[in-house]
């Protein structure tokens, strides 16, 4: 039997664990993590945020998908097809910039979200899990940094 | 899709704001019960919020840090209590003295400036102004004692009870405060939810800068009074000085009442020397402008953002509203409405947030109506 172990999690905080970007924390940080989070639920073809939007948030998947759409002109393509435990509206953590894209229910889904100024408090009261955090975001940018890459590559830019 | 840039709270919303500020002290005046310890609440709170935070900080949870501040807040404060019972008790009456012989020392400084004047002025001695003040102020203080102080002391009395919320409320704002947060932001539509959530946090920020700045400024003046009465030579220069500085927070009205303890004082420890008590109102004059021009600036003034004229004009109009109480309220009540009227009048005038959240009241229609043909 595990004494602190995360089979002793309360069930609230498993919607949590499995947020990629929580991976790396305790069943305690997670606690704290918790108290900060807002839920949400949409319907399909519901949007999130609009692509131009000012960020304050960001959002994580408990159920259901996301599509993250780029509004060109009349028209939009899709960039991303978002599953449970990923995120995304990040970049609103980093700075105050207009959302790049839109983000819109694929299905009916239930979201997470982390509002921005309740993260920078994280970072003076919890420095430790903010830091946590803050490099399991920085992971993320990366991989996303790199398909970006990998596809202009593909496409013959670089 | 065309977004249109928020520009901002036009004139039309500037007056709502007002208006809406002007009712609220209205409605205010009328529920002072609850008014009054909900603000000495929320001064408690934004006072004890920072040792809070170190407690979270230190890796306690919310709840723990907010029982340890409030418990050890507490219990420092019954300890104040317990040690000043006796001496008060020992006290009592000749506090009572002491009050009355201040009242005379300021009539009797006030009676020989007068004097004073008229034998340098034919106007004044023609007029005898030294006394029809005295009269006018014996028949006030005889009439105020007979008819006003005994409706004063028992609605005191009667609101006692009521200033014990203060404590309870701040507690459970220091608690749940985050809780209730989430609570309100769960009734918001999905198209408005980033922007209430900002909302929230502006009302939150901008109350906290408030108070948490006027803590400042009360101990900044507290401590200059002190220090400028003390080398005058007053006797209890720092109680004065904390008096003094708490009386301020009733704009206009509580620094004038502040000059005249002060006054009192000097001319009754100095009967036979006004210049003291001259120097002590020369002191007040010299702190209160170094409040307005360099502590408030940097204290409240950051925090509120407003144009000096609509401070002014409101303080007026909450004087007129809701007297002392709305002297004392307007200030931060303008400032939560005008977060509030200022966002909402973005968030109202924003055809795609209007569009998004129509969008989604279908949806929510659509499914729970697709099965019924």
């Amino acid at each position: 039997m595990r004494i602190f172990g995360r089979d002793d999690e309360p069930a609230a905080l498993q919607p949590l664990r499995q947020i990629k970007l929580f991976s790396s924390l305790s069943a305690r940080e997670l606690k704290v993590v918790h108290g900060l989070r807002h839920e949400r639920q949409y319907l399909a073809g519901e949007i999130v945020f609009d692509q131009g939007d000012e960020g304050q948030a960001i959002y994580a998947i408990v159920e259901g998908e996301v599509e993250i759409l780029r509004i060109d002109g009349g028209g939009s393509h899709r960039l991303a097809l978002l599953a449970p435990g990923e995120v995304f509206g990040e970049l609103a953590l980093l700075d105050q910039a207009p959302r790049a894209a839109q983000a819109r229910a694929h299905g009916d889904c239930r979201l997470v979200v982390f509002f921005r100024a309740d993260f920078m408090s994280l970072l003076e009261t919890h420095p430790k899990i903010a830091s946590k955090i803050a490099l399991s975001l920085a992971r993320h940018l990366g991989g996303r940094l790199r398909q970006a890459n990998a596809g202009a590559r593909q496409e013959g830019h670089l | 899709m065309r977004r249109l840039q928020p520009s901002g709270a036009g004139p039309l919303a500037w007056c709502g704001i007002l208006l809406a500020t002007t009712l609220a002290l209205y409605l205010f005046q009328h529920l002072l019960w609850l008014v009054l310890p909900f603000l000495f609440g929320l001064i408690a709170y934004y006072f004890l919020h920072p040792p809070v935070q170190r407690l979270v900080f230190a890796g306690f949870s919310q709840e723990a840090a907010a029982n340890i501040t409030v418990g050890v807040f507490a219990a420092l404060l019954i300890a104040c209590f317990a040690l000043m019972l006796p001496w008060f008790a020992a006290h009592a009456v000749s506090v009572q003295d002491t009050g009355q012989r201040y009242l005379q020392g300021g009539l009797a400084l006030l009676d020989e400036t007068l004097r004073a004047l008229e034998t340098r002025s034919r106007f004044m001695r023609d007029a005898h102004v030294a006394d029809a003040v005295s009269s006018h102020i014996a028949a006030a203080s005889e009439g105020f004692a007979q008819q006003r102080l005994p409706a004063l002391m028992l609605g005191v009395a009667a609101w006692l009870p009521s200033f014990l919320l203060a404590p309870f409320l701040a507690y459970f704002f220091l608690r749940d405060g985050r809780r209730f947060q989430r609570f309100l932001a769960r009734a918001v539509p999905n198209a408005y939810f980033e922007r209430t959530l900002h909302l929230l946090y502006e009302v939150d920020r901008t109350t906290r800068a408030y108070f948490q700045g006027l803590i400042k400024l009360t101990v900044l003046d507290a401590v200059c009074l002190a220090f400028g009465l003390w080398l005058i030579g007053l006797s209890s220069p720092l109680m004065l000085g904390l008096i003094t500085a708490v009386l301020a927070w009733v704009p206009y009205v509580g620094s004038i009442l502040g000059c005249a303890v002060v006054v009192m004082v000097a001319a009754t420890d100095f009967p036979g020397s006004p210049t003291v008590a001259y120097a002590a109102v020369g002191l007040f004059v010299f702190v209160r402008l170094l409040d307005d021009f360099v502590f408030m600036p940097l204290t409240i003034g950051r925090s509120l953002k407003m144009h000096p004229l609509v401070t002014v004009l409101m303080i007026f109009v909450g004087g007129a509203v809701a007297g002392v109480a709305g002297l004392l309220l307007v200030l931060p009540v303008l400032g939560v409405v005008m977060v509030i009227g200022e966002t909402a009048s973005i968030v109202a005038a924003d055809p795609r947030l209007r569009a998004r959240h129509a969008h989604a009241r279908q949806l929510r229609l659509q499914s729970v109506t697709r099965d019924l043909g």
